[in-house]
């Protein structure tokens, strides 16, 4: 029956691979097993089969399908630049639309339609608390259980910054700053929130966070779900309509957000070519002047890559160069920058993986010698927070940052208060 | 029992693949002949590779060994229904650093092991473009080459001792610590191989120390004469380049689209050069490099100012390969050597023929062995393309052996180029390779159909194949 869908895997993309390997091995799950049906090459020409007639779409293709992260690192070291991450989600669209199961229309209903949802969130968000606080990890279920030790302590009413506006910090007049929410970002990570608005009104910029929007849908968006991911595109292309600069602080969002050329056609486009990592932002803040180097040595600090930052929006050297104005030593863990192994909902479909992959991370933390951790993506956080430990700390790069500023101007205040300084 | 179930109860469910999509992914390797893998094992040990032989022998099942699968002559590729075996689990590493030696599995992936070594200021001197995946049980069985084994010659010289497990599934060792150990020297007979042996298992290699400076130099020619001219000229001036690179324009606009490391797009030819040792050979052979490229109207010598730069250049040279597909979907690659001094010869002759043929040609050799890489880039769903790239390829190579040269510099033959072999080899040099064979695998188990053409067994002696062979 080969492919059912407008959105399948395109010969073009398909053909764009001539099978040199050289993807193999940068992808974590071809490290982990040594098998070639779980590699780049290898999920790529399982997909030209069942193009070309050759093999069905069936069980075995879902399961080797899903085994992928998603984390993009194939495509870094392709030299023939074929586009793994959009023929991937071409094959989860075609599985959902051939293999329906009820699994699969409960995490429709979850990653398409709840997610973005304010409310709702505000209740899973109730209920994770209680969990956090009052269930000993070793109860919880595996799928679940390094999520829930990696979350930040969750707040008792999760507030939402949709519909906010902020000022720039004088001197302004670097435009506008649109800032997209996200789903889990606003009510589980709100200080890094606070440090990309507090950061970019210091960089001069006023920030609003518009109203209408909603989740990016990467998670709708890798599990196959294409009316998901195209409702939540749409509402966000409105949302954002009238943006000319908008910002995401969590990489997963920015890598989607990218795409949405894919999603929501030629306003989807447009909407693309206007977004900006916060650390893409804030490293050129940096080294334009307007945010200051900080000189007060603060130690070293553990750079984690997240994949949807390195190997899809190609971001490497910006968290580097804003934890280092920030006073402190980068140092790198690992130089492929393999997955973590939180990948979205990875962590709950494939829990041996995904422990398996987060495990080794941990162990080259441990090695780097740091007890800090930089990562620029709410899941790694989650994942490495949930395989380190209490002993370590994970934070965002701008929130190290957003410290670093805080306490120099402390550090100012405290001077000027002394009768020598002129602010 | 079945040969799944029997392998199962050895290596447990998940290590023999069975189901047809699993086993289609290892039906192919790089290059383009597609055979069927009936069975997939993935051995972690000796002792399981010798039971999987001993069960293969009782099944009757043909056995072709694999590691990356980045063969570019269908080496891997069992020609006839058989069994797989993956030796990439097989990867443990042990260093002697005292004696510049490491035992390594065959699954180890050929950079990974330079970089375990690094610290020690130690590398792994072959250097297959395809370095980093390939590994180096698949080196071995192919003798790869690379850039750098200009100098440092390619894998055979860096082999010391071979663990093998054999057709009658016994573990033999071949070699020896000793740089030159006594009696018939039945390692060199392995390495090169193809898997038609014996399984690698285990090897002591060994490693070069990284040199103190290194100068990589960039340059480009508004003629391939000119660049040619230049390779000639600088081994005429004593110099041995560790490598010595040419690409013509179309690769060198193919690669420049995916690395942009500043290679001239508008040069006929750019010629990479790198000179290794102590800094003040260095300085002086980078500066014969420079002259003699002057003398030869180079338009551009440029030498990598730092490591970023130098690992950006090699990054495009050893992504050229692949870089290709942007020109086309399918390519058929040669893999010929040709004497130095007919290297501008050649080139227009392989030229022509791609005119002739209508089929575009991009080219990048080793040119200081003057190892060509010819590549032809299709649309294989191209009416009638296939032949006339197979009828091209054919030609090319009778004008490369026609100049003096040979078939296969470094990737092997396989099963792509076997039916070549005839170009160069007479009947009685066949029959002489056939019998080697026949001593270490009588039934032809290890990977069946392959190097040889069928009848190359001539002046056949005795042994008609038993009732019920894999013949
Ligand atoms: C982009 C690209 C660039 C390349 N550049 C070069 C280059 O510069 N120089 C060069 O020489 N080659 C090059 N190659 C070819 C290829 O990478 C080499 O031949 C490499 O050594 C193959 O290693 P592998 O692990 O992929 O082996 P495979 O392809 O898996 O196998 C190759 C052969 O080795 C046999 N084999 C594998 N493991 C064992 C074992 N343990 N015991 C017995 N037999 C075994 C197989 O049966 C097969 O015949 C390139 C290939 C690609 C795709
Ligand atoms: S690197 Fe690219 S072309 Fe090569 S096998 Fe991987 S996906 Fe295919
Ligand atoms: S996206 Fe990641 S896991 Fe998937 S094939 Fe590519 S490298 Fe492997």
């Amino acid at each position: 029956m080969a492919w059912v869908t407008p959105e399948a895997p395109t010969r073009s993309e398909l053909s764009a691979c001539i099978q040199c390997g050289l993807c193999l091995p940068q992808c974590p799950t071809f490290r982990l097993t040594g098998m070639e049906s779980a590699s780049p090459r290898g999920r790529l020409m399982v997909m030209s089969a069942v193009a070309g007639g050759q093999a069905e779409l069936n069980d075995v293709f879902d399961d080797l399908m899903s085994f992928c992260l998603q984390c993009r690192a194939c495509e870094v070291v392709c030299p023939s630049m074929v586009p793994f991450g959009r023929a991937m989600e071409g094959a989860r669209i075609e599985i959902a639309a051939q293999l329906p199961s009820p699994l699969r229309r409960l995490r429709r209903l979850i990653t398409g339609r709840w997610i973005g949802s304010v409310r709702v969130m505000r209740s899973v968000t109730r209920i994770a608390r209680m969990v956090q606080r009052n269930v000993p990890a070793r109860w919880l279920p595996r799928q679940i259980k390094t999520s829930i030790g990696g979350l930040r302590p969750l707040p008792k009413k999760p507030l939402s910054t949709i519909g906010s506006t902020f000022a720039p910090v004088e001197p302004a007049g670097a435009g506008v700053a649109a800032v997209l929410a996200g789903c889990v970002m606003d009510p589980w990570f709100a200080e890094v929130h606070e440090a990309t608005v507090q950061v970019l009104r210091r960089s001069g910029y006023r920030v609003v966070v518009p109203d209408g929007q909603t989740c990016c849908g990467a998670l709708a968006a890798h599990d196959g779900d294409v009316l998901g991911t195209r409702r939540l595109a749409r509402q966000n292309v409105k949302a954002f309509v009238s943006a000319d600069l908008i910002v995401t602080d969590a990489a997963g969002c920015g890598a989607h957000l990218k795409e949405y050329g894919n999603w929501a056609g030629d306003a989807g486009v447009i909407l693309a070519s206007k977004v900006k990592d916060v650390t893409e932002i804030v490293a050129e803040a940096i080294a334009d002047g307007r945010l200051p180097h900080l000189e007060v040595p603060r130690g070293k600090v553990a750079i984690q890559d997240p994949c949807h930052l390195r190997h899809a929006q190609r971001i490497v050297e910006e968290p580097r160069q804003i934890v280092a104005a920030a006073g402190y030593e980068p140092v790198e863990i690992d130089e492929d920058g393999m997955c973590c192994g939180a990948a979205g909902m990875y962590s709950v479909l494939q829990p041996a993986a995904s422990d398996e992959l987060g495990r080794k991370k941990a162990d080259q933390v441990r090695a780097s010698g740091s007890t800090l951790v930089a990562s620029a993506n709410p899941g790694c956080e989650i994942q490495l927070r949930g395989h380190l430990g209490g002993a370590y700390r994970v934070a965002h790069p701008v929130e190290l940052y957003w410290e670093a500023l805080q306490a120099a101007d402390a550090d100012t205040v405290g001077w000027s208060s002394a009768g020598e300084g002129n602010r | 029992m079945t040969l799944t179930a029997e392998l199962r109860d050895i290596l447990g469910h998940d290590r023999v693949l069975s189901e047809p999509l699993e086993r289609w992914v290892y039906g192919i390797d790089s290059g383009v002949v597609r055979g069927d893998a009936e069975l997939v094992a993935f051995p972690e040990t000796t002792a399981e590779v010798a039971s999987i032989v001993g069960l293969a022998r009782h099944y009757r099942t043909p056995i072709v060994a694999r590691g990356a699968g980045t063969g570019l002559a269908g080496g891997a590729v069992p020609t006839q229904p058989g069994l797989v075996v993956v030796l990439t689990k097989m990867n443990s590493v042990e260093i002697d650093e005292e004696n510049a030696t490491a035992w390594v599995g065959p699954g180890v992936i050929n950079l990974d092991l330079s970089k375990q070594t690094e610290p020690l200021g130690y590398h792994f001197a072959p250097d297959p473009s395809s370095q980093s995946a390939c590994t180096i049980g698949g080196n071995i069985a192919n003798n790869s080459g690379g850039p750098h084994c200009l100098a440092e010659g390619s894998t055979v010289s860096h082999v010391l001792a071979l663990e093998m497990v054999t057709a009658d599934g016994d573990v033999v060792m071949l070699g020896g610590p000793a740089p030159d150990p006594v009696g018939l020297d039945l390692r060199g007979v392995v390495v090169g191989s193809e898997g038609t042996l014996g399984i690698i298992t285990k090897a002591l290699v060994r490693l070069t120390p990284n040199p103190p400076d290194v100068r990589t130099l960039l340059t480009a020619f508004a003629s391939v004469e000119d660049a040619a001219a230049t390779v000639s000229g600088i081994i005429a001036r004593g110099v041995v380049p560790a490598a010595l690179e040419m690409m013509d324009q179309r690769m060198t606009q193919a690669v420049e689209r995916f690395v942009s490391a500043g290679f001239p797009t508008d040069a006929a030819a750019v010629l990479l050069a790198e000179v290794t040792g102590l800094s003040a050979a260095v300085e002086a052979e980078a500066a014969i490099v420079e002259e003699v490229a002057g003398q030869n109207n180079a338009t551009t010598i440029r030498v990598a100012a730092d490591e970023a730069e130098r690992a950006r250049l090699w990054l495009g040279r050893k992504s050229a390969f692949g870089a290709v597909a942007q020109a086309a979907p399918d390519y058929y690659l040669h893999d010929t050597v040709v004497p130095r001094t007919k290297l501008v010869e050649t080139m227009t002759r392989v030229y022509e023929i791609a005119d002739r043929y209508g089929i575009m040609m991009l080219n990048v050799f080793h040119a200081g062995d003057g190892n060509l890489h010819p590549l032809m880039a299709f649309d294989s769903e191209e009416e009638g393309m296939l032949d006339r790239v197979k009828e091209a390829a054919r030609e090319l190579v009778e004008i490369c052996v026609d100049v003096g040269g040979s078939l296969s510099g470094e990737h092997g033959i396989g099963i792509e180029k076997r039916d070549l072999m005839k170009l160069v080899f007479n009947e009685a040099d066949l029959d002489a390779q056939a019998r080697v064979r026949e001593s270490f695998d009588p039934d032809e188990m290890f990977n069946p159909d392959k190097i040889l053409p069928a009848g190359s067994r001539c002046f056949d002696l005795g042994r008609p194949p038993l009732e019920g062979m894999w013949v």
